[in-house]
């Protein structure tokens, strides 16, 4: 069996012919006698925990644990599909690794998770978080522990709004609209000026237009998905994000917000809006640091005035691999990070809590009073394991979003295409 | 003196037996030495030749069994063997698109086969034609744009085509060609990798523009007097005298760029993934989402085996060529 492993591993090296990231893991800890040296490997992503949480918690664990030393290992959301394949398929895994909430399905579906269903209380599971709850089973059984969540607001200059006459952050999208009309005459003089960065390609902003709209991305009849991407609500909802785009936006059409990164731009000073996660006002602030105090932010409009658009409630889950060889001091590692301690200095640094349904100290800010305040609002993609080849591939919303806004292809055209595509991915 | 007679006489009194045994015995050694030396070639080429067996051969096999497996992370992280026949053959070959995506493959690197060895040689003639000073400058130019690595070449080529950041579009619009405010260069698939495929000949030229520079400074000089005092034109001394000497320079060329090109994927993955609609979705990039985006690694592995195949067929003539040449050898 190991042979076949080896195998396959180097098979697959050159069957995909791309340098795989190694897992870079060589420690033989295998043995779990207790008081023995042991290493404990813990991947999670760049951006977060804040390191006042990890810190603590890493210090924590090893002094409760003796003979243990943790292993903390930063990892970039860029890329990470392959290299949680590559790792998990190793034969010396990491043993607590952290998911987008939109991958998990796919990676319990292979049976590469550990089954924690017969844990979920002692991760104090009547506190998870509801509107992750879905990504975290499969097939009926918990494979995953919610870490935490975070949703797109609309940030922006509390000073420009203010020099341009606008008293009160939108409720509504007429009145979004009529602020970007405002800012703009402010502005007129300069010709860089962009009152809403809006790149082509922000699929995850276009979601709250779709959904705001009644319509989705997706149907599931059973465990089959089809696309309903050409219905007249997700037509509605990719025509609002170009006017959204054509009113305020001076952005590239044929890239999405990581390429340039969108905070950047915004930290350049010529941006008065853009939809973003709460932690990307700290990387404007890099070129900035004034952006900080100027920043603030209110949660993405809905049509109907004074609601909030639903949101895409990104976040992230916390699993084991099942190859794990520490599984038992894996489990303490989750059980020590739901705790409301670490919760709580998670929902300092600007997430919506995993574990605990307290949110107190994220309202101290006003990116986290307007990220607490559209979370309830907050939906997630499709469950289902074929959603991460929509997103790892070629996703077909993107292709959708550049083709209508470009103008080659007319929204049926677009919004058919896409829907084949979409259906076929999800299909198989 | 005695020790002088002693085997003077011993010599002839031990009579003619033992030099015959002697010579047997020399014999007999040297045959035993000549196998051994027939062998010993070959016992120092074996660790080389154990070592590309496992390196090249083994991952080589490794795939063409892998193609006949069904082979995903489950099987994967399990250790389950799951053999499915041509599953995955027919599976890829049913689907339309894949001959749209070979196809596209093909035209692909025959273009960009063509226009970089084609404006290598045109340099490489160039050089020959400047002056020193120019030609050094030419070969820093060159040997920069070559150290230049994948990404950053790319990264810098997708900011150059920047819908609204890139310099082209801004000095297209400068120069009065107003259309190009805000022009997209990647909504069609030809578009996309019409800009790839300038990127890739950019990145070819100074490895081709070197070679052939070589093979043309390897031209006698004299034949190109003899040509002179023949009158002949420059096409006439180009036909007569520069292509028959470089022809088997380019055509090794040509089929090295034919196997880079053939198999380019990082800088059409770091481009559009594929995109829009993958429309510059090649061999490669379709391994690559089926292999790592989708964890099939069969049906990934039959998309190589195919590869190769496709390969093959394309240097036949090539390699035809380079068996009969090795044969007269």
């Amino acid at each position: 069996m190991k042979g076949w492993k080896g195998l396959a591993v180097g098979a697959t090296a050159v069957a995909v012919a791309v340098a795989g990231c190694g897992s870079g893991s060589t420690d033989t800890s295998s043995s779990s006698k207790a008081g023995e040296p042991r290493t404990l490997t813990v991947w999670l992503m760049d951006g977060s925990a804040p390191t006042s949480l990890t810190d603590a918690l890493n210090k924590e664990f090893e002094g409760a644990h003796a003979g243990v030393t943790v292993k903390y290992e930063i990892q970039k959301w860029n890329g990470i599909q392959d290299k949680l394949t590559t790792a998990l398929a190793s034969n010396n895994p990491p043993d607590v690794i952290e998911l987008g909430n939109t991958q998990t399905a796919k990676f319990a579906s292979e049976e590469t998770l550990l089954d924690l269903s017969g844990d979920v209380s002692s991760l104090n599971g009547d506190q998870w978080l509801s509107g992750l709850k879905d990504s975290l089973t499969w097939d009926g059984k918990q494979y995953a522990m919610p870490f935490y969540a975070a949703n797109r607001t609309v940030l922006y200059r509390t000073d420009l709004f203010q020099a341009a006459g606008i008293t009160a952050a939108p409720t509504s999208r007429d009145e979004w609209l009529a602020a970007i009309e405002k800012l703009k005459a402010a502005n007129a003089s300069d010709p860089e000026f962009q009152a809403l960065y809006l790149p082509g390609q922000s699929w995850y902003s276009l979601l709250s237009f779709i959904w705001d709209e009644g319509g989705d991305v997706a149907k599931s009849q059973g465990s089959a998905w089809t696309g309903s991407l050409n219905t007249a609500e997700a037509k509605a909802g990719l025509e609002f994000y170009k006017k959204l785009a054509e009113a305020g936006s001076k952005a590239p059409k044929d890239t999405d917000e990581a390429t340039p990164q969108q905070a950047e731009v915004y930290g350049k000073g010529k941006v008065a809006m853009f939809i973003g996660l709460p932690w990307e006002v700290g990387t404007a602030a890099k070129a900035d640091p004034t952006l900080k105090d100027k920043t603030g932010a209110f949660a993405i409009p809905s049509k109907t005035a004074g609601k909030t658009a639903p949101v895409f409630l990104g976040g992230s889950n916390v699993a084991i691999p099942q190859g794990s060889k520490n599984q038992d001091l894996a489990k303490e590692y989750l059980k020590l990070l739901s705790s409301k301690k670490y919760q709580d200095l998670l929902a300092e640094g600007g997430s919506v809590p995993g574990t605990s349904k307290d949110t107190a100290k994220l309202a101290t800010t006003p990116v986290g009073k307007a990220l607490a305040a559209s979370a309830p609002n907050g939906k997630v993609t499709p469950t289902t394991p074929a959603w991460a080849a929509v997103e790892s591939g070629q996703n077909p919303l993107k292709d959708m979003l550049t083709a209508y806004l470009t103008g080659a292809k007319s929204i049926d055209q677009a919004t058919g295409d896409a829907n084949a595509a979409l259906s076929k991915t999800l299909g198989g | 003196m005695t020790a002088v007679n002693t085997t003077d006489s011993a010599v002839p009194a031990r009579g003619s037996s033992p030099a015959p045994r002697r010579a047997v015995k020399g014999g007999a050694r040297r045959r035993q030495g000549s196998a051994l030396d027939r062998a010993l070639p070959y016992l120092l080429l074996a660790p080389a030749v154990i070592a590309i067996l496992w390196l090249i051969g083994w991952p080589v096999l490794s795939v063409v069994i892998t193609s006949f497996r069904k082979l995903n992370l489950k099987e994967l992280t399990r250790g389950e063997v799951v053999w499915t026949g041509l599953d995955n053959y027919t599976l890829i070959l049913s689907e339309p698109t894949f001959w749209t995506i070979a196809l596209r493959t093909v035209l692909f690197t025959a273009a960009v086969v063509f226009v970089s060895v084609g404006a290598g040689l045109a340099i490489a003639l160039l050089m020959r034609q400047v002056s020193p000073v120019v030609r050094v400058v030419l070969q820093v130019a060159m040997l920069l744009a070559w150290a230049m690595p994948l990404l950053a070449a790319t990264t810098v080529y997708q900011w150059i085509f920047d819908q609204q950041y890139g310099i082209l579009n801004k000095t297209l619009v400068k120069i009065g060609l107003s259309g190009f405010e805000g022009y997209s260069w990647f909504t069609s698939g030809v578009s996309t990798m019409s800009v790839i495929g300038l990127l890739i000949v950019w990145q070819a030229i100074p490895f081709l523009a070197f070679s052939l520079y070589a093979g043309v400074i390897g031209i006698p000089r004299d034949q190109y007097e003899a040509a002179g005092i023949d009158g002949a034109s420059a096409w006439q001394t180009f036909r007569a005298v520069t292509w028959p000497e470089l022809r088997p320079l380019l055509l090794m060329v040509t089929f090295l760029s034919l196997l880079w090109d053939f198999k380019v994927f990082t800088q059409i993955w770091a481009f559009k993934k594929g995109g829009p609609d993958g429309g510059s979705t090649t061999l490669p990039v379709l391994q690559y989402l089926e292999g790592l985006a989708k964890s099939h690694f069969g049906v990934a592995a039959a998309v190589s085996v195919l590869m190769v195949a496709l390969l093959a067929l394309l240097t036949f003539q090539y390699l035809r060529r380079l068996i009969r040449q090795e044969g007269d050898l």
